[in-house]
């Protein structure tokens, strides 16, 4: 598996302030690649360092093979962007955007962009500067999709689409995956991610700290397990990995590490059980395994195995 | 459901007047926070500009004679059209040709600062969608205008007493001081009445304060006619409010009650500003915008012709104000020329001896002039290159195939041609309204390389803006100060005693002023090599910094 972006150690400061800090990030040739973390983190700065626009103080970066801050025209007729907060020209109408974002990258597929402008609902005759924010939004997604980039880097693309354009968004990129093209795709909707990423990686304080694909992320955290029994259940103390437990009769709850899954049920079935529901971790839960400080060391730890 | 929908009504209905106020203290002080900085600049640099001809004029006209000669030379027809009435000018002093001649310039800047003062804290807020935020509050609806016009009474008085002071700070005549810092601050009135009604008409800033604006050449024309017709002013200047305060006559035979007319003015545009605001929604305007083309035209399609889309209707605006401004004043070259012929033998010595070498003297100091206004151009246009980045707009054209140096090199080219083509077009007008006044077809020519000799020296301003843009881009305002600079030399110079050096730093002083003198190329060439240094160098530092993102 070719690797489409490649980042070990990067850093970049802004003042006192470390933006990023020793980022090493992984993004595999025609993979949707989710990247996650909340605001701050440092998303849009590993993006606009993979564009050439900042500089990074230290650390490697190769993006389709090249250099992104000296190879900038190269790799940029290659790729296509969605800046976190569009911005238009006042003057200009939505079409003339596209069109012109469109030309200075080399060519954009008429066809496809007059799909996508129907698709997103997009009156292209609007000039820029009457925008709400979400159509701004679908001017930079048009104007980024309707190219035939291999390579796609979306800050937030949703930030602002309404539900059924997110739904048609997600399509969308579907689409772009069967095509064979890679995306990073930046977020902190969680569950947009979810549904269309192959691999993961977490940034928190401009580092990764987790990174994977959704299954192995889940197998690192906990399901949640509710059940009612025939018999009250006793002895879920003396099994392996079982936390926040809760028993009151016929009821019982608890969180269960991942590879202690099958011994906890097993353990719960010889009690009879009449109901059983389980979560399976939430992007939230992982998140704030990361983020709480509660976890934070036994979540590290686990990470430095891959 | 009936509770629910009565009693707001009820409230409503029982004190609208109160609420529709809520909040304009608070809004008050709010701006004035805001304005801490802008406001405050205004009125000291209008106290200093009044201060410096207040100080420099008793120095540069020591004698009665010296006196005259300025006043002959802004009567007539000239005259009405670039001072007005002018009053009190038969008999001059200093303070009359302060208040006749150059009075006029102060209306004007009054009532530029009124029309940006009342835009800034109304539409521009509404525009960027942070009236939103602050009518979601306890804020009442006519709250952000009345607060804004709070501002601009307050800041119309103190402009008043400070132009009146600033004539006794020069040791002047202050007996009609006062009178005539309230012309300043009524005009400055009135526009702020006419900028609380344009910005109701557009949803957008640029339109609302283009309309005052148009409003102010509107009047200035109006005036200049009415003046020209009758002296000291006929019936038709009457409908202008420059004009007003021009009739309370200062310094000459002073009266207040112009000043009547320019305060119920006031009232009455802001009067219809209010109604016409509440026809409208927050953030709308009462003219829907219009739609545009769906696609983007064949050729808008490189860095070059997209700087030059952006720049499109900057050029076409100034070009359509020069070519009214080069003409107008080409076409009072004629009177001027009648003036000289009027002038007493001594007079025509001490100007150089000979009436025609003043006619090339004036088209050179014309020239000069508006060399120095498309030094403005220069540096709007590089600080618009710098507003789109630092308002998101260039980082998704560099997320393109678009180098930095084709990004910000076709602006600096756009910028470069635009001054090159606006210069060539004012001094062929000026040219043209100068030969068909004086009868001398040879001034076409003359006068528009009197203009282009200035090409050179303008790219070298660019290049310390692109120098600026490269390395140190929050500082590329800074040109501002160099242009400055290059203003008060350019018109003071000759009577500021200062060393050679100083001129020299000015990259205007290095050219040739042409007719009066011989074209010299070595400075062009020079200037020239020095432009393209600077911009070169610009765009490197530019090529190796982050860009400025949101």
């Amino acid at each position: 598996m070719t690797t489409a972006i490649a980042t070990s150690g990067l850093v970049k400061t802004f003042g006192p302030t470390r933006a990023l800090d020793g980022l090493d990030l992984a993004v595999h040739a025609g993979e949707v690649h989710g990247f996650l973390g909340p605001n701050g983190a440092g998303k849009s700065t590993t993006i606009r360092v993979l564009l050439g626009l900042l500089r990074a103080d230290s650390g490697q970066v190769t993006m389709l093979g090249g250099d992104p801050w000296h190879d900038a025209v190269a790799l940029h007729r290659r790729l296509a962007y969605v800046p976190g907060d569009v911005e238009l020209w006042p003057n200009l109408t939505g079409g003339e955007a596209i069109d012109l974002l469109g030309r200075l990258r080399g060519g954009l597929n008429k066809a496809r962009r007059d799909e996508l402008i129907d698709r997103f609902d997009l009156d292209p005759r609007k000039k820029g500067r009457t925008y709400s924010k979400g159509n701004r939004q679908k001017v930079a997604i048009v104007a980024a999709l309707a190219s035939d980039a291999e390579l796609l880097l979306l800050d937030e693309p949703t930030a602002g689409l309404d539900p059924l354009m997110e739904v048609v968004f997600q399509d969308v990129i579907n689409q772009m995956k069967t095509e064979g093209r890679t995306v990073l795709l930046s977020s902190h909707i969680l569950a947009q991610v979810e549904k269309l990423a192959d691999r993961i990686s977490i940034i928190r304080l401009g580092k990764i700290v987790q990174s994977g694909t959704l299954a192995e992320m889940r197998h690192l955290t906990r399901t949640t397990i509710e059940a009612h029994t025939a018999t009250p259940v006793s002895g879920l103390e003396s099994l392996a990995g079982i936390h926040d437990a809760e028993v009151s009769d016929g009821r019982v709850s608890f969180a269960v590490d991942g590879e202690h899954l099958d011994a906890a049920v097993r353990h719960l079935s010889s009690f009879g059980i009449r109901a059983l529901t389980s979560h399976p971790p939430t992007l939230e839960e992982l998140m704030l395994r990361h983020y709480g400080d509660e976890l934070a060391a036994n979540a590290n730890g686990n990470g430095a195995d891959r | 459901m009936t509770t629910l929908t009565q009693e707001p009504a009820r409230t409503t209905a029982g004190r609208p007047r109160e609420n529709s106020l809520a909040g304009t203290g608070k809004l008050v002080r709010f701006n004035l926070r805001r304005d801490r900085i802008k406001l405050p600049a205004w009125l000291a640099g209008m106290f200093l500009f009044v201060f410096y001809y207040g100080a420099a004029l008793p120095q540069l006209y020591q004698t009665e004679e010296d006196l005259q000669v300025v006043t002959e030379f802004t009567q007539g027809a000239m005259g009405a059209i670039i001072a007005g009435p002018g009053f009190g000018l038969d008999d001059p002093t200093i303070e009359s040709v302060i208040a006749g001649v150059y009075g006029l310039y102060f209306l004007l800047l009054a009532a530029l600062m009124n029309i940006l003062l009342v835009s800034r804290h109304t539409r521009v807020e509404e525009q960027t969608g942070r009236a939103e935020l602050i009518r979601a509050n306890v804020v009442g609806r006519h709250a952000p205008v009345t607060a804004a016009l709070i501002i601009a009474v307050v800041a119309n008085v103190l402009l008043a007493l400070l132009v009146a002071a600033a004539m006794a700070a020069a040791d002047l005549d202050t007996s009609d001081a006062l009178l005539f810092g309230a012309g300043i601050g009524a005009v400055g009135l009135v526009w702020a009445g006419i900028t609380v009604l344009t910005v109701q008409v557009s949803a957008f800033s640029r339109a609302g304060s283009g309309l005052a604006g148009a409003a102010l050449g509107a009047a200035y024309v109006i005036r200049a006619a009415g003046d020209t017709i009758t002296e000291g002013g006929s019936l038709l200047s009457w409908f202008s409010p420059l004009a007003w305060s021009q009739q309370t006559r200062p310094y000459a035979d002073g009266r207040w009650w112009p000043l009547l007319l320019s305060v119920a003015f006031a009232a009455v545009t802001a009067a219809i500003g209010y109604v016409l605001s509440t026809r409208r929604d927050v953030g709308a305007g009462l003219v829907a915008p219009r739609r545009g083309s769906p696609t983007a035209p064949a050729w808008l399609r490189s860095p070059l012709s997209f700087a030059f889309r952006l720049q499109r209707a900057g050029l076409i605006g100034w070009g359509a104000a020069l070519v009214v401004a080069a003409a107008v004043y080409g076409g009072i070259t004629g009177p001027i020329v009648d003036a000289f012929e009027d002038l007493p033998e001594t007079m025509i010595d001490v100007m150089g001896g000979d009436p025609s070498r003043l006619l090339d003297g004036y088209v050179s100091t014309m020239a000069l002039s508006f060399a120095i206004v498309l030094a403005v151009f220069v540096i709007l246009g590089l600080l618009g290159a710098r507003g789109e980045e630092t308002k998101g707009r260039a980082e998704p054209v560099l997320a393109t195939a678009t180098s930095r140096s084709a990004w910000l090199g076709g602006h600096i080219a756009v910028i470069a041609a635009g001054v090159a083509v606006l210069l060539a077009i004012t001094g062929l007008v000026l040219g043209i309204a100068t030969a068909i006044s004086v009868g001398d077809a040879a001034y076409i020519w003359d006068t528009t390389a009197a203009h282009l000799v200035y090409v050179p020296a303008l790219l070298v301003l660019l290049g310390i803006a692109v120098l600026l843009f490269g390395f140190v881009p929050g500082a590329v305002g800074a040109t501002w100060a160099v242009f400055g600079f290059a203003t008060i030399i350019g018109f003071f110079g000759p009577i500021m005693d200062l060393p050679q050096w100083v001129h020299n730093l000015s990259p205007i002083e290095h050219v040739a002023r042409l007719p009066l003198e011989e074209i010299s190329w070595t400075p062009l060439v020079i200037l020239t090599v020095v432009a393209a240094g600077l911009i070169g160098l610009g765009l490197y530092g530019f090529g190796r910094r982050d860009l400025d993102t949101k």
